[in-house]
């Protein structure tokens, strides 16, 4: 069979090329609304995995959470998680997850609240084949558990 | 066949592209983990499709079981444990080889894995392999790999027209602002969409050669493809859209054949009542 004349091909790529750029305009609020917020963007860059265990840890025993529940949120390009941790004599009492938006089934992260209880920390082991859950998890914990120290 | 010749036929061009973007993105993710588990799909896909052709008496086709096995890696994350990767191999090879006509699969295979694989093992698919996590610019390298290969396969009306209704529909979403068309539209889910669209939706086995049913076909697979994003999210409607439009090209090869049948058929008859 004949080719596709490379005119076409080209006239094609621009047509399609400037429909893909209306809709990326278009929802460029969209978008814009599930960006992290500049001080969760900071929180994440200046706490490593383990030095985020450490400082939380050394902040219970100094007894630095306020009694509450805080709502923290993690992100990344696949979603995100929304969490409520609640905070009773520097012990962290519940965690729940309150909105789900990842690109997975929430199903994979089902049992991470329940090993936050047991750890008394937001790390926790990475769920096989959930690393993004995981991590957006992870966030949205230690961003409440940031919250209750500043409060 | 030699090394040379078989650089130039469509099956090498895909191996050719897709091996480079292997290495493209483990050198940009930093990690071998990636070839770890291209290596465990293509060895799993080869031992189900030996076995099944062994028993079967049939022929085994080894380049497209290898292109199977690397779209396969490139797709699940590099950190999916190694039995989430050989199952997903295993059930593509297996659909290969179950739901055929005349001798050809009806699905696309690697995408009829990845599918159940997500209701199956939840393996988490990042399409690193299609640079998501990488700089945006990196989809650079999967447009020239994409150009190349649909020149090959001749299947510039399908893509174009898949990828013109996809962003159409995208557009659509976006003014109403139903479902995450934001997302779509952007890393790592555009990449996605490139990749899938030139190099699983372009499956000369699964899709239609003539060019105003490959229109169709990129039409269909696209608007079922946004209905189940819209209404579902998740990652699974890239496949499920193919899935429909395969069922589409099977439909259009089985009416096409029995047309041909029933046209035999007549002329048979007329010859016998000529000659009676």
């Amino acid at each position: 069979m004949k080719k596709m004349d490379k005119k076409w091909v080209l006239l094609c790529s621009t047509a399609i090329a400037a429909v893909y750029a209306a809709g990326y305009y278009t929802t460029e609020t969209q978008a814009a609304d599930g960006q992290p917020k500049p001080y969760m963007a900071n929180f994440v860059q200046s706490n490593s995995p383990t030095s985020t265990h450490t400082d939380v840890t050394s902040r219970q025993t100094q007894s630095r959470y306020k009694d509450g529940t805080y709502t923290g949120m993690g992100m990344n390009r696949r979603g995100s998680i929304e969490v409520q941790v609640t905070i009773k004599n520097d012990q962290i009492t519940d965690v729940e997850i309150s909105d789900f938006a990842m690109h997975y089934s929430e199903r994979d992260v089902v049992g991470l609240p329940e090993e936050v209880l047991q750890n008394q920390s937001p790390q926790v082991q990475n769920v096989s084949g959930a690393t993004y859950s995981t991590e957006a998890f992870q966030d949205a914990v230690q961003e409440a558990l940031n919250q209750a120290q500043n409060a | 066949m030699n090394a040379p010749k078989w650089l130039k036929t469509p099956k090498g061009y895909v191996t050719i592209s897709i091996a480079a973007f292997l290495f493209i993105a483990s050198i940009g993710s930093i990690t071998l983990m990636g070839i770890v588990n291209s290596l465990i799909a293509i060895v799993a896909a080869f031992v189900t499709d030996s076995i099944y052709c062994a028993l079967k008496n049939r022929k085994s086709s080894k380049d497209s079981t290898v292109i199977t096995g690397l779209i396969i890696s490139l797709v699940l994350s590099f950190t999916t444990p190694w039995y989430m990767v050989a199952g997903t191999a295993v059930m593509a090879i297996l659909s290969k080889h179950l739901f055929v006509y005349k001798k050809k699969p009806i699905f696309n295979p690697a995408a009829f894995g990845l599918l159940l694989s997500i209701f199956l093992f939840h393996p988490g698919q990042s399409w690193w392999g299609a640079f998501g996590d990488l700089p945006w610019w990196m989809i650079g390298f999967l447009l020239i790999g994409g150009y190349l290969v649909t020149e090959r396969v001749n299947k510039f009306p399908q893509v174009f027209a898949y990828l013109g209704t996809f962003f159409l529909l995208l557009l659509l979403l976006g003014l109403l602002e139903i479902g995450g068309a934001a997302d779509a539209l952007r890393p790592p889910f555009i990449n996605a969409a490139l990749f899938f669209s030139f190099f699983m939706l372009t499956d000369p086995p699964t899709s239609p050669a003539k060019y105003q049913n490959q229109v169709v076909f990129g039409i269909v697979s696209a608007i079922a493809g946004i209905i189940v994003y819209a209404i579902f999210g998740g990652l699974t409607y890239l496949f499920i859209g193919l899935m429909i439009g395969n069922i589409y090209s099977y439909w259009k090869k089985l009416s096409t054949s029995k047309a041909a049948e029933r046209r035999q058929m007549r002329s048979k008859t007329s010859r016998r009542v000529i000659s009676g």
